[in-house]
């Protein structure tokens, strides 16, 4: 294995986390894992060694998603959500799964641009500036998306687990 | 010292740490003297814990790269049936040969030389075992496939899925992490995306017990 596949097969984890941010349940978001994955391999001569690899493979998740924003909403519309493969189909406890599709349901109202801010830095736990990185945008587009979006999340999560 | 006014924002990166000592001891103190600033922050810090308890696991999953033969995109309702990213360590202790972390359509799929192949001993039990018998691989059911091939549902220590007979050996056609290993055996066939895989996979009822036997007399063929 190769210093690109040890990065890839290092990151693919995360890819798949931040995949769980964006999308609106656990299969599309391994879907979207997989389909990012089998693009970075495609596009791996694009990588150019000593840059920040974690970045270039984030935005290659995030482009994949943004593609097929319009698709997915043409398919939500004739396929009806698989609501109970989800609290079934994750390893761990049925609670934690069940909490988690709570929470992408609640992520998935944020309009795009604040959802991918919010996952990259508060599922993904980059800095301000790597995640400026990942969505090419300045720092205080960033910065302003990213508090909208957790805004809007603490006012619909607000009544339902006060810390 | 004239301090920055402390606003949401202030407060939310003083939470996520992007805040120099300096602006984060003044954000600080602020949040100490003001009863709302505190409230607002311990809202955003709550939920900021809980989607990291939320999410936090997903990033601990082992994962193995796609194979280079990309399988071809299903459409989409067999995409959604499939279960992907079984994680690395299973496929190792399981499967032979490069597990891509993926399974076939449910139907109607030639088998390649790489599909995936059972090891051993997992295939072995699948040979010999009846539905409903107890031991480290639970068989729950059998049933014919539209190819003709005889598949089985099975719960493993590690994985549960549908494996069918091809002329090779046990190739997997459907894979979930495993839920026995919780200790209580779940009954296989009460995930419904097992169940909808093999709902689109089967070929009339499932075999009954004779059935079963008779067929393991004749080497699933």
């Amino acid at each position: 294995m190769d210093a690109f596949e040890t990065a890839l097969i290092r990151i693919l984890p995360r890819l798949r986390r931040f995949a769980h941010g964006l999308t609106r349940d656990a299969a599309d978001a391994d879907d979207l894992t997989q389909r990012a994955a089998e693009r970075a391999l495609k596009s791996r001569a694009q990588w150019q060694p000593g840059t920040y690899f974690d970045a270039w493979a984030y935005r290659i998740l995030r482009n994949l998603w943004i593609d097929t924003a319009r698709s997915r909403q043409r398919r939500d519309k004739v396929i009806a959500p698989a609501e109970d493969a989800e609290a079934v189909g994750a390893p761990g406890d049925a609670e934690a799964a069940a909490e988690r599709l709570f929470l992408m349901r609640a992520m998935d109202r944020l309009p795009d641009e604040q959802r991918e801010a919010v996952a990259l830095v508060m599922i993904e736990g980059l800095s301000y500036a790597e995640a400026a990185e990942v969505l090419e945008v300045p720092a205080g587009t960033l910065t302003s998306r990213l508090v909208r979006g957790r805004q809007a999340l603490a006012k619909m999560l607000g009544g339902v687990n006060d810390g | 010292m004239m301090a920055e006014p402390v606003d949401e924002d202030r407060v939310i990166a003083w939470l996520d740490g992007e805040l120099t000592p300096e602006q984060a001891a003044s954000v600080e103190e602020a949040v100490a003297a003001d009863p709302a600033l505190r409230a607002l922050a311990e809202t955003h810090r709550a939920m900021r814990a809980r989607f990291a308890a939320a999410f936090g696991g997903i990033a601990d999953e082992p994962m193995a790269l796609p194979s280079a033969e990309i399988l071809p995109f299903a459409d989409a309702r067999a995409r959604r049936m499939r279960r992907l990213w079984v994680p690395g360590a299973i496929a190792a202790s399981l499967v032979a040969g490069l597990f891509i972390g993926q399974i076939e359509r449910p139907a109607g799929v030639a088998d390649r030389a790489d599909a995936l192949a059972l090891a051993p001993g997992l295939a072995h039990r699948l040979d010999t075992q009846l539905s409903g018998e107890p031991g480290p691989v639970r068989v729950a059911l059998t049933f014919r496939a539209r190819d003709g091939a005889y598949c089985r549902s099975f719960t493993a220590t590690h994985l549960d899925g549908v494996a069918c007979r091809t002329s090779t050996g046990w190739s997997l056609r459907y894979a979930a992490p495993g839920t026995a290993s919780g200790g209580a055996y779940a009954q296989a066939g009460t995930d419904p995306a097992l169940a909808g895989a093999i709902a689109a996979m089967i070929a009339g009822e499932p075999l009954d017990a004779a059935g079963e036997r008779s067929a393991r007399q004749r080497g699933w063929r």
